[in-house]
């Protein structure tokens, strides 16, 4: 018998099934796209919204894990000044050792020697680059790498690496940080590779005061 | 910056040798206390990838020489 070549269909390799990224809605973007952005944008829905390509997420929570992983855990500082990034970045935290601030960022934390609370990291993840602001000017003017979540309308001024996900929906950012934090302990070698997370995505997500 | 021939040597000022950091976006130089990050590819870890401040303030593209990752 002569060979014959057949396509296959391929399983696609993502951290969590597509189904479970899209319904959390991590690709879901804005009516705005940046130009900044367009690396990472998929399409545009018919009702304006700009969607996000799940793939490059996937493909970029790999990437800043190792990058992470490089670092001492508590030299990490993760910057949430909105609401619903606070929960998934104190879970992050909780579970890597990296210091998290949430709320509003006091000026000078990073740059004011002065600062009664000064911290001097080796890296940034910021949560969403316009809301922390404050937190990637001051990474600029002490020189260290900032890594962002970045939706379809971010810019990437003073962003090193970006991640591009949906940076405003409580279920989204649960899932982003979630994968994060579970291919950060795999990349340190404190998670076999063949297992997930002990905590349930859940826990990342932020309460809802009301019903939703 | 080449070696100085002797007689110019004799002649000119001292001239030291030292090695500035290459901004891995625009390839200019990188002033001494310039607001510029160095890190390492976040991908491979293997080149150092320094940006200066004006591409980085601008978000402009740096590529790795080692393994080709293309950021920010
Ligand atoms: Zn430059
Ligand atoms: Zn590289």
């Amino acid at each position: 018998m002569s060979e014959r070549e057949v396509e296959v269909a391929v399983e696609e390799e993502l951290l969590l099934p597509r189904e479970t990224l899209l319904s959390a809605g991590v690709h879901i973007g804005t009516r705005i796209k940046t130009k900044d952005m367009e690396l990472f944008t998929y399409r545009v829905r018919p009702d304006g919204l700009f969607v996000l390509d799940v793939k490059k997420t996937d493909e970029r929570i790999r990437t800043a894990a190792k990058f992470l992983s490089r670092f001492e855990p508590s030299k990490i500082v993760v910057v949430a000044s909105r609401l619903y990034g606070q929960q998934p970045v104190r879970k992050f935290c909780e579970l890597t050792g990296a210091i998290p601030i949430e709320g509003r960022f006091a000026p000078g934390l990073f740059s004011n020697p002065l600062h009664p609370e000064r911290i001097e990291p080796d890296v940034v993840i910021v949560t969403d680059p316009r809301a922390d602001k404050q937190a990637v000017e001051e990474a600029a003017a002490v020189g260290i790498p900032v890594i962002a979540l970045c939706s379809t309308d971010n810019e990437f001024s003073g962003v090193d690496l970006v991640i591009p996900t949906n940076n405003k929906g409580r279920r989204s950012l649960a899932a982003v940080y979630w994968l994060l934090a579970q291919q950060v302990l795999k990349e340190r070698g404190e998670l076999a590779l063949d297992q997930s997370l002990s905590v349930p995505l859940e826990e990342f997500e932020a309460k809802l005061e009301s019903k939703e | 910056m080449g070696p100085l021939s002797d007689a110019s040597a004799a002649r000119g000022p001292l001239l030291l040798t030292v090695s500035m950091p290459v901004c891995t976006s625009c390839n200019r130089l990188i002033q001494p206390g310039a607001r510029a990050v160095k890190f390492n590819c976040p991908n491979c870890g293997e080149m150092t990838i320094w940006r200066c401040p004006k591409c980085r303030k601008f978000g402009r593209q740096y590529k790795c020489l080692k393994c080709g990752f293309v950021g920010p």
